[in-house]
């Protein structure tokens, strides 16, 4: 970090200190206070055209826009005087000519920037006449997931700044001018760049929609939920946004040193899947007539058993889906066996990158959780999995599909406990079959390919008897004498931080939101 | 051992009942000449003396546009507003990209008639009626949909009295 020297200011009475050249309005920020902003974004360039974030500063003859403005030694701001309180009613008030009344029916109520700053300090009224025409002009269809509502756009541009700077294909533009003013998309193409959703979230009024959430759910009756995109290995830090116990939609969650503001589109719609309903929601256990539902005391009973009876080698197959807590656990597991893991990873050819933030691209390789795997002495060797199966005496699968092998390499395996969230066919040889929780069901971290340990939350319940698969081993564990039950996930992360050096020192608090490096990377082996 | 038993003597005049039910039928019949006070329900629903408040708060009903199509934009207020959770919404779109509500159900058991969906409605679609003949024979049937809904024709609340919004 550059070490800039330090400028004190006075920002409505509360004296602050920040690096020379920061903007007045992220000076605020830390002031506590929030100046009202339309075009300002911190992960975009300053365009200044909104002159909704006017502030008064003692000795300057006129108000000035504090996004566009850089802090000065000794400077003293006035937030809410009234001639900058003045100033931004007007700018609301020509926002409000034009813009529709049609909040009720509007997918941003409720998260809309407008809607707010009027609330807070706008005019009650108009002073146009019940009898003024508004501007109309009808919703025009972006392409790709995107509607543009022209009647509702307040002209901030930060879709076309996003376009030009960030994406990097500028077909965006603000077409014709003064009042008539839109945005304009070029002519024959559609906005339907792998990272054009994040207009969407970018849009503080309801102006540019996304298709897929439109009139899914209002704001307020989401719940949002800190986590991890499940997309690729990159790790973008996200909010799940459930209502009903199911996830409607998916927005990025700040986080400077991974995905800045941004999510690629097709993390953004890689949800349905945690809301599946074909979900194994009861232990089976394999009687004479097949898989038959019971309870967890009985199925974790006959795993224990089963574990317990079988020698030799034992063989993991593992999701790279899954938690690093899960992964480590299920390793402690087999410890007593000559073990052996493996998993299969997902990779499509080519990168996707956002050009305008550095390292920051939809990865080819498509789960979250391939380093941690890595990590924890799982093995990529598909090919080796197969003749070790054979011999395996026991074999742990933890919500691994298992439709890359072929239907006789498990046929032989005699021992097979799956723990998983769906039952493909291929695991309707298992002897016992435990229900574990998705990602949005439980708490855990993953490690992205930066070696970057980032916590996920528990977002809606599990159905049915599942339960987190930390749990579930920690059962296990304590029926076969291998350790102790394990009682939450912070747990399983002590454990596993005391037991590889990788993760010493690293804890669910240490984590927060933001996640940590683990401690040596340069062993992890990253795939660009 | 003996129990000391005393015989009280009763008064002449109260050995007779015939005196009481005299006083008795003398009132019921001074009752005839007196104002009624009754109501022949159901033939008869208000008199002059009693009618329905106009702020009564009653079942709802929907109002529709020009075209009969309810007046819902299925904005998610009244849902949200209804302190007994008895209105389930499921927002929809048309052919003309008008919102509307797919479903729109109130369960008429569960409400307790606060009036709260009329008051937060910004369309002034949903109302509670001035009404209260509710009988039915399945249980069932106290979930109004919105077809049932749009179909009452009884008047909605005023909620509030114009001339005196404060209730003063």
């Amino acid at each position: 970090m550059s070490e800039k020297p330090l400028v004190s200011l006075t920002i409505e009475g509360v004296e602050v200190s920040v690096p020379q050249g920061t903007l007045l309005i992220e000076a605020a920020k830390q002031a506590g206070v929030v100046i009202p902003h339309y075009c300002y974004h911190p992960g975009l360039p300053v365009a200044g055209v909104c002159r909704m974030c006017l502030v008064e500063i003692e000795g300057m003859p006129k108000l000035q826009i504090a996004c566009a403005t850089q802090v000065a030694q000794g400077q003293v701001v006035k937030v809410m005087s009234e001639q900058a309180l003045a100033a931004r009613r007007s700018v609301l008030e020509f926002l409000l000519i034009n813009h529709p009344l049609d909040c009720p029916i509007c997918d941003q109520a409720g998260e809309c920037e407008l809607q707010d700053y009027v609330f807070q300090e706008g005019r009650p009224r108009t002073r146009y006449t019940p009898a003024y025409p508004k501007r109309f002009s009808p919703v025009e269809d972006f392409g790709g997931d995107v509607l543009y509502v022209p009647n509702r756009c307040i002209l901030c541009t930060r879709c076309v700044r996003f376009m030009d700077h960030v994406a990097q294909d500028s077909i965006l533009n603000v077409s014709e001018r003064g009042d008539r003013a839109y945005i304009g998309i070029h002519p024959g193409r559609k906005l339907d760049h792998p990272w054009a959703g994040n207009v969407v979230d970018l849009c503080p009024v309801g102006s540019l929609l996304s298709k897929d959430f439109l009139h899914k759910a209002r704001a307020w009756e989401l719940d949002k939920t800190a986590s991890i995109c499940t997309g690729c290995s990159q790790g973008c830090n996200v909010n799940l946004d459930t209502r009903h116990n199911a996830v409607v939609r998916i927005r990025p969650r700040p986080n400077l040193e991974v995905n800045q503001y941004f999510i690629c589109d097709y993390g953004r719609f890689n949800y349905r899947w945690m809301n599946r309903g074909d979900r194994i929601e009861a232990p089976l256990v394999k009687d004479r007539e097949g898989l038959a539902a019971t309870d967890w005391d009985t199925a974790l009973e006959r795993a224990a058993q089963i574990l317990k009876g079988a020698d030799g080698k034992a063989v993991a197959l593992v999701s790279p889906k899954v938690s690093t807590e899960a992964l480590f656990l299920a390793r402690r597991l087999l410890g007593r066996f000559e073990w052996s893991g493996y998993f299969r990873l997902e990779r499509v050819d080519g990168e996707i990158p956002l050009p305008g933030v550095p390292n920051l691209a939809l990865r080819s390789e498509r789960a979250p959780n391939g380093t941690g795997a890595r990590l924890l002495g799982y093995g990529e060797d598909t090919e080796g999995a197969v003749p070790a199966l054979r011999q395996a005496a026991v074999v742990l699968v933890l919500d691994d599909p298992l439709d890359w092998l072929s239907a006789d390499s498990l046929s032989e395996v005699e021992n097979l406990i799956y723990l998983g969230t769906v039952l493909p066919p291929a695991a309707r040889g298992a002897r016992v079959v435990l229900p574990i929780a998705n990602v949005a069901e439980e708490d855990g971290t993953f490690v992205n390919r930066d070696g970057r340990v980032q916590r996920y939350f528990q977002a809606k319940p599990a159905p049915g008897m599942a339960r987190p698969a930390w749990w579930v081993l920690g059962q296990l564990m304590e029926e076969t004498g291998a350790g102790e039950a394990v009682l939450s996930a912070a747990q399983a992360f002590e454990l596993l931080a005391a037991a590889e050096p990788a993760f010493s020192g690293l804890s669910y608090e240490r984590l927060g939101l933001k996640g940590a490096l683990i401690n040596a990377p340069e062993r992890v082996e990253v795939s660009r | 051992m003996a129990i000391g038993v005393k015989v009280v003597k009763r008064p002449e005049r109260e050995v007779s009942y015939l005196r009481a039910t005299l006083q008795g039928m003398a009132l019921t019949f001074s009752h005839l000449f007196r104002r009624k006070v009754t109501m022949e329900y159901p033939e008869e629903k208000s008199t002059p003396e009693w009618t329905i408040s106009p702020r009564w708060r009653g079942t709802h009903r929907m109002l529709t546009d020009e075209q009969g199509r309810a007046k819902c934009v299925a904005c998610g207020l009244c849902p949200q507003i209804c302190p007994a959770n008895c209105i389930k919404l499921v927002p929809g779109e048309d052919e003309e990209g008008h919102r509307y509500p797919l479903i729109y159900e109130i369960d008429e058991f569960r409400c307790i008639f606060c009036g709260y969906c009329q008051e937060v409605c910004p369309e002034e679609a949903i109302h509670v009626g001035v009404h209260y003949e509710n009988s039915e024979f399945e249980r069932g049937r106290f979930v109004y949909d919105l077809e049932r809904l749009c179909a009452q024709t009884h008047p909605v609340s005023t909620l509030w009295d114009p001339s005196d919004p404060k209730g003063e």
